[in-house]
């Protein structure tokens, strides 16, 4: 009864809060699949944020050892073709990454929900319009797209977070259009309604706490994608600067000394790429498995 | 409503969604950053050679006779010229390398759905078990892997260290492409497995296909786990229907209703997904191609845009663009077809 009473005095912090936290407690389905997730992201956010204090060497300084040394005691993930090391190499090579993503998700978050929020709850030809150039770049391959917006407005850690939030927004847009198609019929709606609630308060109080879980497994995804599609970029010559310590940079000029045999530059900073990717996509899939029973 | 209005409906609401794509990639390419050809010379190059590529590519005109000019040359085929050398078009280069990607992304393709519906489809039999478990962490673990991480590590293992596959091009060097005839016309698909076939020339047939197994099997793992995913819900969905359960009464072993009736009623939902991971396939495609050097649309685009040609990286989208819109159609009028559901 005293949670109830809670509920009333404070409702919707604690209801918002309740729907976004509530699934990470308890048992059930998924958990193992969210907990590792998060732990494999913390453990990497930790290292990328720490990596001044804790990298052995300069990522930058080439000659520390003889290029492409492999795994030694001097070099546990030995050295890459300009001979830096590479475990310093790993341990700040999330940072760029990492932070293309945050700004990505945020874009997406400022830009994506309030047009989804909106739109489904106002209906009508606004909501078709919207939902048809929406629907059309969610049907565009979203390499290209993000290819085309770098490759003409230059590349910066901003213009990348830019070009992958335009490419992922309609997949907010869609996930919170379904949703509010559906509580919008809710009698609790209907009641609110006749109660006297303007639009505004309906959409925030009522209609937005029940929509946070599936934002929830879509901001996993878009972290696990931006990431991928970064490294993509790196991949193909649109990513940042060469001289930088990144994961994908690394990956793509590693593949040079390929044929000689050299695997370690390519197997720790893909392998890290997959790692961070696949810490998200746990987090997303395992929440996802916790609020919607029809995935298990 | 009948299949003939149905696709009337959707043909009709594909061409505002060609629209908007064609818009967005002129206002992308054309719009914001003002003239192309200034983003293409440092700010100091010579005005003249700069007025000279202006008028050239007809960037001198008002826009709107720009974007007038650029839709009145699609309808004719034509997707601009390229910034390069002396103004080529781009629309024949792009149909000589489309062969490339095809090839790649529809080998990628059957890989994806033999993998996907086969995992899927034990996981979904053996559910909450060990076997259903590995099958969910792979599909979340392959969804994880950059496609040309997996290739490069094919690349190491079978080509590099076994030395057993070839990790570069589409034939070895040395392996002239044969074109076919038939009924004495000579002609070239641009597919290798095809035209080989066609004009009985086997060697170059095996070279071929050996030369796909790597990128067409990263390319196609990457994208199996959707496959997977797709494919086990829909098999536990259908395991419960009655028409299953009638099956099993009728004392049917379980490996019978399992694969012939509940997987037979599971697939078809897959073809809907067909055309997003079409998309999908093509962004693959681009770093695949770029991976295992074939020279695809992918490489073109990549080639493009490090030349800074703008004209040609835009003949390359909106190639994209119109083959996506095609394709989303094609697959939405065949599930109709096959799923009389979807037209009511």
């Amino acid at each position: 009864m005293k949670t109830t009473q809670q509920t009333r005095s404070k409702p919707q912090t604690l209801s918002a809060m309740s729907r976004l936290l509530g699934p990470l407690i308890g048992k059930g389905y998924g958990r193992g699949m969210m907990l590792v997730g998060i732990g494999i992201t913390v453990i990497i956010v930790a290292m990328s944020v720490l990596a001044p204090s804790i990298a052995p060497r300069d990522p930058t300084l080439i000659g520390l050892g003889l290029p492409n040394n492999p795994p030694s005691a001097a070099f546990p993930l030995g050295t890459d073709q300009y001979g830096r090391d590479m475990l310093s190499r790993i341990i700040w090579g999330g940072r760029f990454i990492l932070l293309v993503a945050v700004a990505a998700v945020a874009i997406c978050l400022v830009i994506g929900l309030p047009i989804g929020l909106v739109s489904a709850y106002k209906g009508g030809n606004f909501d078709r319009f919207v939902a048809l150039i929406m629907d059309s770049i969610y049907a565009f391959p979203s390499l290209v797209l993000a290819v085309m917006i770098i490759s003409v407005f230059g590349v910066t850690i901003i213009n990348e977070a830019l070009a992958i939030a335009v490419v992922y927004i309609p997949s907010y847009f869609r996930v919170v259009r379904s949703q509010v198609l559906s509580i919008k019929e809710m009698p609790y709606v209907d009641a609110a309604k006749s109660a006297g609630a303007g639009t505004p308060s309906i959409l925030w109080k009522y209609v937005w706490p029940n929509v946070i879980p599936s934002v929830v497994v879509v901001v996993g995804m878009n972290f696990a994608d931006s990431i991928l599609t970064t490294a993509g970029l790196d991949f193909i010559g649109l990513g940042l600067p060469v001289t930088l310590p990144d994961w994908g940079i690394d990956l793509t000029y590693g593949r040079q000394s390929l044929p000689l045999g050299v695997w370690w530059t390519i197997v720790f900073a893909g392998g890290m790429i997959l790692l961070a990717a696949l810490g998200f996509a746990l987090i997303s899939e395992g929440y996802a498995e916790r609020t919607n029973p029809k995935l298990r | 409503m009948g299949l003939r209005d149905y696709v009337v409906t959707r043909i009709l609401l594909t061409i505002p969604m060609m629209m908007i794509l064609l818009t967005v990639v002129f206002i992308v390419m054309r719009v914001l950053p003002g003239n192309p050809v200034l983003l293409r010379f440092e700010k100091n190059a010579d005005p003249t050679l700069i007025a000279t590529y202006t008028h050239a590519l007809g960037l001198d005109k008002p826009l709107y006779l720009q974007y007038l000019d650029y839709l009145w040359g699609l309808l004719h085929g034509n997707l601009g010229l390229s910034m390069a050398g002396s103004f080529e078009p781009v629309a024949p280069e792009i149909t000589s390398r489309f062969p490339a990607t095809l090839e790649l992304t529809f080998y990628a393709f059957i890989v994806a759905v033999i993998v996907g519906v086969l995992l899927g489809a034990l996981g979904a039999q053996k559910q909450g078990g060990a076997a259903d478990n590995s099958v969910k962490v792979f599909g979340i673990l392959i969804y994880a892997f950059p496609v040309f991480f997996l290739g490069m590590i094919l690349q190491l293992i079978f080509g590099v260290g076994l030395h057993i596959l070839p990790v570069s091009g589409r034939l070895d060097p040395g392996v002239i492409p044969t074109s076919p005839s038939i009924a004495g016309i000579h002609f070239q698909t641009g597919i290798l497995t095809v035209d080989s076939l066609l004009s009985g020339n086997l060697p170059e047939f095996v070279d071929a296909v050996k030369h796909l197994i790597l990128p067409a099997t990263a390319l196609g793992l990457v994208i199996s786990g959707t496959f997977t995913r797709m494919t086990r819900t829909n098999m536990l969905e259908t395991m419960r229907a009655d028409f299953v359960t009638a099956a099993r009464a009728r004392g049917l072993k379980e490996r019978t209703v399992t694969y012939s009736y509940a997987l037979r009623n599971a697939i078809l939902p897959i073809v809907t997904i067909m055309g997003l991971q079409f998309a999908i396939l093509l962004s693959g495609a681009i770093l695949t191609e770029t991976e295992f050097n074939i020279l695809g649309l992918g490489t073109y685009l990549v080639d493009r845009i490090n030349f800074r040609d703008y004209t040609a990286v835009q003949g390359t989208v909106v190639f994209l663009a119109l083959l996506i819109t095609t394709v989303s159609l094609v697959v939405d009028i065949l599930y109709a077809y096959l799923d009389p559901r979807v037209r009511l």
